[in-house]
């Protein structure tokens, strides 16, 4: 098997391997030479220089590696490749099977105007509104009077929340449609809007769904992402808190008929908005394997990939719908190279001292070592943090525990912001929505004290400090002064 | 830091410290390790204190354990990080605040290695603070540069393109 990917997803698919006996092929940019991945693969080789359009994402380089080592299956991962249906049509060209679904069903169910289409035939619930872009504001207006307001403009070439406005009243539409057109000329280098009803306060929950070639497709429950900061999860959890049997059952059975009609095999994600009144509303659908996988995994007792690679090889599913039970609840945490403090502002460097969380239902997912580099070329994802436990609650707990025993030291990580979610009163009550973390991180933030005693930080500095220039005292007679310069740089302190 | 005689003629060591931006005076033992007394501000302490490894301490206070690991300019404990500065007690006076007034030109430096990818502001233009002036982006992220203060810009370090590396100057503020 050859993984064309990085990171903590290739070790992911690299350990469902080895345990099923498979040898396993790695691909490496120069930046990632020394990375996990690369030390943990059976063979590994060279793709090109760092930028992942000239390694990771060339598809013709992967096939020749996968050609040269007899690699007879290539799993994409998530990103780079992974929904590219010209690469997982290259693979069946070349003999070898993609572990994902056929290219087929990945246009449909990759484009967000086919999706939409396919989804409508499906007969799954979808936002209101335009399917197409609006010719003018009268148009606008025609629309918006149709659904009723509030609406939301958006981009048709859309993405991180660029090109779109909310609107409220039909008096501020005319204005909002000029400026959200005039912001996606700017961002996409195209004006084209269109209109859905605006979903107040939603929730984005997804479900997992696992086909075979022989017609058959489960749904594996569900799962919660609706904490988000500028459309990217930041904790995902299964199942979620308001999602009851009937509407689990009612989503994954849309889901199901999704799936089925566009011909999908292997594993996939359709993901919703659901509004305070349970109603579920199509958004689109991630043809691969997902980063927040792993709650799936801990609440069914499935291990995802090890399914992938059966249903892969041909293998009908072991399991029907009937034999999916979901058991207590799990939580997982994205550790993310950044400084939360400052922006978010990405923190690549040297990891110089790793401890990593242990102990019951913690489970890590982790790409990183004591002594790695983190390169700033990749995406800024270290690790994911995933607790399990017999309620949400004291999976929070178990997290919240864990977070307090990892240190990721030399780079910012967002380990600190995790404690202030899972400590946050709306977040233990569920009272969550995709725009929760934008407004928690609008209010200050809480003294960060109540534990430790500030005497003891200062002890423990000083401690440091101290050490650090008795080292440095050894081995030179200098001046104080001098001296004091030695024993900050050698520690890193500034003076 | 500083030696000197402590109270009782145990020879010490003076650390001055900011911890979180709090002016901190440590006093400690010359000899570091097993049951020391120690005082923070005056307010003594007795700790047991084992070094684990390099970088990563144990303190023994009243019977509560404190796993302290040493992370650049700062310490995590409990699974905090606490920045900390040591300072020179000669050069305290004063040296709080600088370069944060509003006189003068600031620099904005590049937070991290990074590619620019925007330049959204020319030499000679009036900004205001908190207003995006470039983008650099690196881990596949897009990140605003914001000035520090109200002002004129007077250099561009850079174009669009070029790479940059952690804490070059980018741009200059007057």
């Amino acid at each position: 098997m050859l993984i064309a990917n990085r990171g903590e997803i290739a070790l992911r698919v690299i350990r469902a391997c080895r345990e099923g006996g498979v040898a396993t092929v790695a691909v490496y940019s120069d930046a990632d030479r020394g990375a996990l991945h690369v030390l943990q693969a059976d063979e590994a080789y060279r793709l090109g220089p760092a930028p992942a359009a000239e390694s990771y994402l060339r598809g013709h380089l992967i096939l020749d590696v996968a050609r040269r080592t007899g690699a007879d299956a290539i799993h994409p991962g998530y990103g780079f490749l992974s929904e590219n249906a010209e690469f997982a049509e290259a693979c069946a060209a070349a003999g070898v099977t993609f572990i994902g679904p056929p290219g087929s069903a990945m246009r449909v169910l990759g484009s967000k105007t086919r999706a939409r289409q396919a989804a409508d035939a499906a007969g799954m619930p979808r936002v209101p509104g335009s399917v197409t872009g609006l010719a003018d504001v009268a148009e606008a207006v025609r629309v918006a009077v149709g659904i009723g307001y509030p609406v939301m403009l958006k981009a048709a070439a859309g993405g991180g929340g660029k090109g779109m406005r909310a609107v409220s009243r039909a008096e501020d539409l005319a204005a909002a449609f000029t400026a959200a057109s005039s912001e996606a000329e700017r961002s996409f280098g195209s004006g084209e809007v269109y209109l859905e009803k605006l979903i107040e306060r939603p929730r984005h929950i997804e479900i997992q769904l696992m086909a075979d070639e022989h017609g058959s497709c489960v749904y594996l429950g569900e799962r919660e992402c609706s904490v988000q900061r500028r459309h990217q999860k930041v904790i995902e959890e299964a199942p979620s808190a308001v999602v009851g049997e009937d509407l689990r059952r009612r989503m994954g059975e849309a889901a199901v008929r999704l799936a089925l009609s566009a011909g999908y095999v292997n594993a996939g994600t359709v993901e919703f908005l659901v509004d305070d009144k349970e109603n579920f509303y199509f958004l689109e659908m991630n043809t691969r394997l997902q980063v927040e996988h792993p709650v799936t995994e801990m609440v069914t007792g499935l291990d995802l990939v090890h399914l992938q690679l059966r249903v892969a090889m041909g293998e009908p599913l072991p399991l029907t719908q009937e034999d999916v039970r979901l058991r207590g609840h799990a939580i997982e945490c994205r550790i993310y190279a950044e400084d939360p403090e400052n922006q978010f502002f990405p923190s690549p460097g040297l990891i110089t001292r790793l401890i990593q969380p242990s102990g019951p239902g913690i489970r890590e997912d982790c790409a990183v070592y004591e002594g790695w580099n983190v390169p700033l070329d990749y995406d800024p994802m270290l690790s994911k943090l995933v607790a399990f436990g017999e309620t949400r609650e004291q999976a929070i707990d178990r997290m919240v525990r864990a977070l307090g025993e990892y240190v990721i030291g030399g780079i910012k990580t967002n380990i600190g912001l995790f404690r202030r979610i899972l400590m946050d009163a709306d977040f233990r009550a569920a009272r969550i929505d995709t725009g929760y973390l934008e407004r928690l991180l609008a209010e200050p933030d809480a003294p960060v004290r109540e534990d430790v005693p500030e005497d003891v930080v200062a002890l423990a500095a000083a401690l440091f400090a101290a050490s650090a220039r008795r080292e440095t005292a050894a081995v030179a007679d200098l001046s104080e002064e001098s001296r004091w310069a030695v024993a900050g740089r050698r520690e890193g302190l500034r003076l | 830091m500083g030696c000197g005689g402590a109270a009782g003629g145990v020879a010490s060591v003076t650390v001055w410290l900011e911890v979180e931006g709090e002016k901190r005076r440590v006093e400690l033992p010359a000899e570091i390790g097993g049951r020391v007394e120690c005082s923070v501000d005056g307010r003594p302490i007795v700790a047991d204190v084992r070094v684990l490894q390099a970088g990563v301490m144990s303190l023994l206070i009243e019977g509560r354990q404190y796993r302290c690991v040493l992370d650049g300019d700062g310490v995590v404990i409990g699974g905090r990080r606490f920045a900390f500065e040591v300072t020179d007690p000669r050069s305290l006076q004063g040296r709080r605040g600088a370069g944060a007034g509003t006189d003068g030109p600031r620099p904005v430096k590049a937070p991290m290695p990074g590619r620019t990818v925007r330049v959204l502001v020319e030499v000679g233009d009036e900004v205001e603070e908190g207003q995006a002036l470039l983008v650099i982006e690196a881990m596949k992220m897009q990140n605003e540069l914001k000035s520090p203060k109200t002002g004129r810009v007077v250099k561009i370090a850079v174009g669009v393109g070029d790479a940059v590396g952690s804490g070059d100057v980018l741009v200059v503020v007057e």
